[in-house]
């Protein structure tokens, strides 16, 4: 049976045991839409599910017309029934030996649709068990028994959290076919870690970050469906960074010396001073952010350390172990220089691959102009195996979503594993999904790299992990505060 | 006024000079900038050239400041802004010059006899003065001390994409030359070629030239082809357009946008794949089309290339220096004036297709205008190289500043040389074309053939397809074409 009415949380916070929260949650589960829930382990993708069938304790914020009559299979249900059963067992003051309740009878003890369960159980292979003791079942069967309860008892709604887990094929295949069959009449919730599972009658997903519903997408939006997909893909916590080219290693730099040093800094156009009197240094290892508000000159600064600002040779300034203006070439700095920006994003109108705009990186050029090598393309292959774009290395950088453009310039940013990594707004301009999977992205290169990362807002409240150092601009003047 | 320079070589000597051109390959620039590696690099002029070459060069690790005259340091004219703001020294004349290793004169052509006049005698023994472009030496004859090296470095592109390109990773295609008489301790080469490393240009193609050849096939290429062809162009198929009554913003942008879009083609394929983007109908009426302008225009571009071997063009084009500019000046202004200059491109939608069907007639002037150049310089002793390069591979170029801002953007761009000879052109080409122009239609400007059947003559489509493919500018383009492409951005 379909929901009778949608189920309306708004702006609902919720509290379960152990002290997790669902924060500010805005849903609506219309009887025909069929969600999947997803999200990071431990994001809140279970609570969520579990709201609607009443679980936790509303704190704020309203949660209207639950259904009567939840189907819901979960490791924690599953774990509720077993524990039960163990509790029953424990009771028994008897001296015989407990059986425990059979499985026909946990069964039968809410399945209203008897022929339905007893199909199921034949389709499961369950039949020759339905005699044993319930808790005498390995996981898997016990999870079977879960399933038909849950299916079998006529629900208002099912909620399945990780419905496929440990299921044999066979049983797998059939309960994805019966799955199809009763979305007509049945309103779904699926929770699943992965979305290659995802079946096709799912209309919407929901995605969970730290007990937020952040993202609700329905399939009809078929951009945002697949920059979900991609978010999640990053989310994977057995990716990996892909190692630098050992062909092209870097030269060594001395490990003492600090990565930038500028000294009294200053960008002047004619009597009008951007800044003035900048003392910074940057020591390897020593994440920085640097913000201010729009105009104070902090895109200038940092081309000064990249040496595309042409008053970088008035300055005195010290990076990677050359003075500027002593007759080192823009390319002896970039090599070191790992940049995104969204100015970068714009200036980035070379028609070529995606594959090359990662290889890219390692020339420090707009498009490529030299032959890669064969290693340099193996490594890109596996920076897009990463951003999940493998499958599109050769389509072209111009035909790709702003958001995907993002990424592959920080992927292109960090083939070469810089010793500084510059991150100039890389959130600038995107939309939230589109910056999630970009913070997604960052954090994963600053977790699993040696890149000294300098990392650029205007929104000083905007940080990431591992940032320690902060240096404000003022507003167009020159005032500079740093701080760790 | 000294002798024209070419004229007091012997015949034999000539055709050496016009017959010099090679393309470097990437693997004999692997000395990089060393040759000017803690020299002093003094650069005349902060125009567009000035100030994007020397921000390049100083970007690849070269000593470079700039020398403007009393006046502009004074005044704080822009050319000191230029430099001054992008953290460069700047001094005068006198100042700067006893100190260069290398001079860089990037004035334009008309100030040369005066600036290198003035530098001349500030130059220090043995130093190295540079040129982008040969006018002065070959056309003025100026006489270069003894004991100063004299060359040539000439990207091939406006100074904002030498910039532009540089900053990418990558140049533009650039030409060096050494003056022969001017190579007292042999080192010309060597910083010609440092040089061009400096500005990026190595890596997209570096032409091994001479002065003459430069200057004579630079003067035929831009006064005709180039600037002149595209503007004349402009003018005729506008006014038949409006005449035929098409809408006056359409028209406006079909012109504006569609030598761009066309000469696009011809950049990646040469006349046989900008051809190829027609139907075959339409292909066969371009190609009758070109064939007759062919024949019309000729004579005009043998007069165009004789006057520039003779040096009547040079001479005329110097009386006018010398009369304050009174006809470029006046020239320009007419040109602002035009029609087609004062109607602004309408709002509507053109695909890049439709700029091909709609602009048959545009094709056919690019396609006789290469043809005719490539010809004609070829025949006077040019070599197919060098032709190459001035007719068929800058038309992109020049076409893209149309598209920016129609004639006003191309004539501002170019050289004052080359506009003044691009008006010549016009002048001669825009009567010279009347009575071909009362037979146009707008089946091949405007509108397109529109027919039904889109069938053609078996025979007819080979023989033009042979004619088309066979022609010998297209043999030189494969093979420049797929030297560039082993070094060029991988598209």
């Amino acid at each position: 049976m379909p929901l009778p009415y949608s189920i309306r949380v708004t702006n609902a916070t919720v509290e379960f045991d152990k002290g997790f929260v669902c924060k500010q949650i805005n849903w609506v589960v219309h009887p025909e839409h069929h969600w999947l829930i997803c999200g990071n382990n431990g994001s809140g993708k279970s609570a969520l599910a579990a709201i609607l069938a009443g679980a936790g304790e509303v704190q704020m914020g309203i949660v209207k017309d639950l259904p009567q009559r939840v189907g819901i299979v979960s490791f924690e249900a599953q774990q509720e029934l077993i524990e039960a059963e163990r509790r029953k067992d424990d009771a028994d003051i008897m001296d015989v030996i407990a059986e425990g309740t059979p499985v026909t009878e946990i069964i039968a003890a809410v399945a209203k649709d008897k022929p339905l369960a007893d199909a199921l159980c034949e389709k499961f292979g369950l039949t020759p068990l339905l005699d044993r003791a319930f808790r005498k079942l390995s996981t898997g069967e016990s999870r079977k028994v879960m399933l038909i309860r849950a299916l079998a008892c006529k629900p208002d709604l099912l909620i399945l959290d990780e419905p496929f887990e440990g299921l044999d094929v066979e049983s797998l295949a059939a309960l994805q076919s019966h799955l199809t069959n009763i979305a007509a009449t049945t309103t779904m919730i699926l929770v699943l870690n992965r979305l290659d599972q995802c079946p096709n009658f799912i209309s919407h997903l929901a995605y969970m970050d730290q007990g937020q519903l952040t993202q609700q997408v329905s399939r009809k939006e078929t951009e945002a469906w697949q920059q979900l997909h991609g978010l999640l893909h990053l989310k994977k916590s057995e990716l990996k960074v892909p190692p630098s080219d050992a062909d092209t290693a870097l030269p060594p730099l001395d490990p003492d010396a600090p990565l930038v040093r500028i000294t009294n800094g200053a960008i002047k156009y004619g009597d009008t001073v951007i800044f003035e009197n900048l003392n910074w240094t940057i020591n390897q290892g020593e994440h920085w952010q640097l913000t201010g508000p729009n105009g104070c000159g902090k895109t200038a600064l940092l081309s000064l350390i990249t040496g595309d600002h042409p008053q970088c040779y008035i300055n005195d300034i010290f990076v990677f172990g050359f003075h500027r203006g002593s007759g080192e070439s823009i390319w002896q700095i970039k090599q070191f220089i790992g940049y995104v920006s969204t100015a970068l994003q714009w200036e980035y109108t070379v028609g070529t691959s995606l594959r090359n705009v990662i290889i890219s990186g390692f020339y420090d050029s707009i498009g490529l102009y030299s032959k890669p090598t064969d290693n340099q393309r193996k490594l890109a292959d596996e920076w897009l195996e990463v951003l999940g774009m493998k499958a599109r290395a050769d389509e072209t950088f111009a035909s790709q979503s702003y958001g995907d453009q993002r990424l592959l310039l920080i992927a292109r940013s960090m083939v070469k594993h810089p010793p500084l990594l510059i991150l100039d707004e890389p959130c600038l301009g995107l939309d939230d999904m589109n910056r999630q999977r970009v913070l997604a992205l960052i954090e994963l290169i600053c977790e699993r790299s040696d890149s000294t990362v300098l990392y650029v807002n205007h929104h000083a409240e905007d940080r990431i992990s591992g940032i320690e150092n902060y240096l404000a601009l003022g507003d167009l003047s020159n005032a500079s505060n740093q701080g760790s | 006024m000294s002798e024209n320079y070419f004229n007091s070589l012997s015949l034999r000597e000539q055709l050496e000079q016009l017959g010099k051109c090679r393309f470097m390959h990437l693997d004999e620039f692997g000395d990089g900038v060393e040759a000017l590696k803690g020299k002093k690099m003094v650069v005349i002029g902060c125009g567009a050239q000035g100030l994007n070459q020397g921000l390049n060069l100083r970007d690849s690790g070269l000593d470079v400041s700039y020398t403007l005259r009393d006046a502009a340091i004074q005044e704080q004219r822009q050319s000191w802004k230029n430099a001054t703001e992008n953290g460069f020294t700047v001094g005068t004349y006198e100042e700067l010059i006893p100190t260069a290793d290398v001079v860089l004169n990037l004035t334009p052509d008309k100030q040369h006899t005066a600036v290198v006049n003035a530098v001349m005698p500030l130059m220090k023994k043995g130093a190295c003065l540079s040129y982008s472009h040969g006018f002065n030496i070959v056309e003025e004859g100026m006489k270069i001390r003894d004991d100063l090296t004299v060359i040539m470095v000439a990207p091939k592109c406006p100074g904002s994409e030498v910039r532009a390109e540089y900053v990418r990773g990558f140049g533009v295609p650039t030409l060096i030359a050494v003056h022969e008489d001017n190579d007292p301790n042999g080192e010309g080469l060597a910083i010609a070629k440092a040089y061009a490393v400096g500005t990026g240009g190595h890596k997209a193609g570096v032409l091994m030239s001479s002065f003459i050849a430069e200057v004579k096939s630079d003067l035929m290429g831009e006064q005709t082809i180039l600037c002149g062809m595209l503007q004349t162009g402009s003018l005729l198929c506008f006014d038949k357009m409006i005449e035929e009554g098409i809408d006056a913003g359409y028209a406006s942008k079909l012109i504006q946008y569609g030598w761009e879009t066309v000469t696009e083609a011809l950049k990646y394929g040469g006349v046989t794949n900008m051809m190829d983007r027609l139907s075959n109908p339409a292909k066969i009426k371009a190609f009758e089309l070109a064939e007759e302008m062919k024949n019309i225009m000729r004579p005009l571009y043998n007069k165009h290339q004789d006057d520039i071997m003779t040096g009547h063009f040079s001479a005329t084009m110097m009386a006018d220096w010398a009369n304050d500019d009174k006809e470029l000046l006046g020239w320009r202004a007419d040109t602002a004036e035009s029609a087609f200059e004062k109607t602004p491109a309408g709002d509507v939608e053109i695909s890049e297709q439709e700029y091909f069907d709609h602009g048959i007639l545009m094709v056919a002037m690019v396609k006789a205008g290469v043809e005719l150049a490539f010809e004609t310089m070829t025949a006077a002793g040019i070599i197919a190289d060098s032709a190459y390069y001035e007719s068929l591979h800058e038309t992109p170029l020049i076409a893209n500043t149309i598209a920016r801002k129609k004639l006003f953007e191309m004539n501002s761009t170019i050289s004052d040389t080359a506009e003044y000879g691009c008006y010549l052109y016009n002048h001669a080409c825009v009567p010279l074309l009347g009575d071909f122009m009362k037979n146009i239609k707008t089946d091949v400007i405007g509108a397109g053939l529109q027919l039904n059947d889109e069938g053609v003559d078996n025979a007819r489509l080979i023989e033009v397809n042979e004619a088309i493919r066979s022609h010998p500018v297209e043999a030189i383009g494969a093979t420049l074409r797929g030297y560039m492409s082993d070094m060029k951005k991988i598209v």
